[in-house]
């Protein structure tokens, strides 16, 4: 794990309860950290707004692949119905926006959807095969009994120093410097 | 703590619907209700239907209100929601409003039984005799006779009597396990409006649709249409939830809601009004859609009428449908809920509300007062067009004032939320 060729990547620390974390976690989010996650065996009430996490984004990719959709399915049945081989069905007029509705919304839903799958991938980062998490020895524990808040190298705020003294402040125990 | 509990006591007590406002309510009420009724005499005298119209419409529009908050109800408890708890009571009061809803149905029942120059003034299968364009008569026209067996007198009599039955036993039952728990603080009463609600959900769909075809759909009674009764639930809904959120704005602002009501509650039922925006368009929409594919003269011309007059220019229906149904009702509050600060801005999801229940008022409008009067000309008949009557705005008025004092006649009887709930802080506290 320690390889002195490798760059810093950020400093993990563990507490112990929820209310632990959920306290310390305000304590970061008060610092101004950015670039810092917390890992816990089940999800904490209430903590996004002790990280002071924005609403997510996912949605106006959802917006996005719905209008997508919606105009796609404007196009192919105008496109086929209308323009590329018009014929008479029952009376009604080559294209209009009321016979191929069934098309137009089940189009706006099916690329709405897409949206929303790509969205949260693209807005997540993923796929993401190794995270440097994974090299920390007591970092399974995230999923037993141990809770974790990891403050990273790329955030602005970060220094060495005075992030390992607030992690210690915090209740943090074991602070660790992982690296990438 | 005790100047707390005694300050929150004296507040509950002060905010628990002074008895001056629900008797100006009652006022209001009954002087609506007088002016229509002056217009119902008059169009009796006249033999004009309109006025007869704006009855039906002011009271469509409050009971399609508490059917959809019926339905709300009994949803919340076989679901067993926690989140809506503090909502559900204020629901409780209104759904105090459906005997006197019945009261209000009763004039129009009885012109069908005593109103001897044409009981049909308003339901044209009342009256045998009945001209229909074209010269037939109601007891004449096959379409009525092969309907006779279900549309006559007698039988709407029974069905209309056993429909408010109905309703009122169930807002009563409900009321009561509600009311009850507070009284003996035994859980158990949630039980028992959980398995009133089971059984209430299925019967209220059946006997909410039957009433569908025959307040609304029996006007045009040529007319069929089995997605008629989905609409009125799918509308009812819309108007329920969009009540709800105005009486829980008004009671969160200046009420015994004050500090309870919180961002989470509006933003739940901010998506529940959009859940039934889209629900309505596409009930509304596959309803037309149905009709207009398959092309049959006898189901397209309840929408012929509603686009074209006589003359084959658009009527006043085609600009109602296109710009209050389809934008006013559905595009607008679609886009708008989209929007997820606008589901949780109290004035923001006020205002669509009060913008869904204008253009529920419209799509009343829309299903109720197009009908074919005799005329002579190249089709026979002509449109009763688009108007709002001064009838219209007296009972619309009317039956809310009556409303409004049933909803604050039950406020004085409980306290403004369930406080022995055994779930309520799971309300109180509740969080997105």
């Amino acid at each position: 794990m320690a390889n002195v060729n490798n760059k810093p990547f950020g400093l993990i620390a563990s507490f112990k309860t929820a209310p632990d974390i959920y306290e310390a976690a305000k304590r970061v989010r008060d610092a101004g950290y950015k670039k810092w996650d917390v890992f816990t065996p089940f999800p904490v009430h209430g903590m996004d707004g002790a990280m002071g996490l924005k609403r997510s984004r996912v949605p106006r990719f959802t917006l996005i692949g719905g209008l997508t959709g919606f105009w796609t399915g404007v196009l192919i049945t105008w496109y086929m119905n209308g323009y590329d081989y018009p014929l008479i069905v029952g009376g009604k007029p080559f294209w209009s926006f009321i016979f191929p509705f069934p098309v137009l919304y089940e189009l706006t839903i099916l690329f709405a959807a897409f949206g929303t799958f790509f969205g949260m991938f693209i807005s997540n980062k993923l796929p993401e095969h190794h995270h440097p998490t994974f090299d920390h020895p007591a970092f399974n524990k995230a999923s037993d009994d141990t809770f974790f808040i990891l403050i990273q190298n790329e955030d602005p705020q970060y220094d060495a120093e005075k992030t390992r003294a607030l992690l210690e402040e915090i209740g943090g125990e074991e602070v660790t410097l992982l690296e990438e | 703590m005790s100047s707390q509990t005694a300050t929150l006591s004296s507040d509950v007590s002060a905010q628990r619907g002074s008895p001056g406002f629900s008797w100006l309510a009652l006022l209001v009420g009954l002087v609506g209700l007088g002016i229509a009724g002056m217009g119902f005499y008059q169009g009796l005298q006249e033999g004009n239907a309109r006025p007869i119209v704006s009855w039906l419409i002011g009271f469509s529009f409050w009971f399609s209100m508490g059917i959809g908050m019926l339905f709300i109800t009994m949803i919340w408890y076989v679901f067993g929601a926690s989140w809506p708890i503090i909502i559900r009571r204020q629901l409780e009061h209104a759904l105090s409003a459906f005997p006197w809803l019945a009261l209000v149905f009763l004039p129009l029942l009885l012109v069908g039984w005593f109103y001897h120059e044409n009981p049909g003034i308003l339901w044209k299968w009342l009256n045998p005799d009945y001209v229909l364009p074209g010269g037939e008569t109601v007891g004449d026209d096959v379409l009525y006779i092969k309907k006779a067996a279900f549309l006559n007198k007698d039988f709407f009599t029974i069905r209309v009597a056993f429909y408010f039955s109905f309703w009122c036993a169930w807002a009563f039952m409900l009321r009561r396990c509600s009311f009850q728990m507070e009284r003996d603080g035994n859980a158990c009463w949630d039980g028992r409006a959980h398995n009133i609600s089971a059984i209430g959900i299925p019967l209220c769909a059946l006997i909410t649709t039957f009433a569908a075809f025959d307040f609304f759909m029996s006007l045009s009674y040529h007319w069929f249409s089995t997605m008629y009764g989905v609409w009125f639930f799918a509308t009812s809904m819309r108007a329920g939830l969009a009540g709800t959120v105005i009486i829980c704005y008004l009671l969160s602002t200046r009420g015994s809601l004050k500090g309870i009501y919180n961002q989470a509650h509006r933003y739940d039922l901010g998506s529940l009004c959009f859940t039934f925006t889209v629900f309505w368009a596409y009930i509304t929409f596959c309803q037309y859609f149905l009709i207009y594919n398959a092309n049959i003269p006898e189901e397209t011309f309840w929408f012929n009428i509603r686009e074209l007059g006589a003359d084959w220019l658009k009527n006043s229906w085609w600009w109602i449908g296109l710009f209050g149904l389809i934008f006013g009702y559905f595009f607008i509050p679609f886009f708008y809920l989209l929007i997820y600060t606008n589901k949780i801005n109290p004035k923001r999801l006020l205002a669509i509300c009060i913008w869904i229940l204008s253009f529920h008022i419209i799509d009343l409008y829309f299903n109720i007062v197009p009908a074919q009067k005799v005329a002579d000309n190249t089709v026979g008949f002509t449109v009763r067009e688009f108007s709002v009557t001064p009838w219209d705005i007296a009972s619309l008025i009317g039956v809310g004032g009556i409303c409004t004092w049933a909803f604050m006649r039950s406020m004085r009887k409980a306290a403004p939320i369930p406080i022995r709930d055994p779930r309520i802080l799971g309300s109180i506290h509740h969080h997105e």
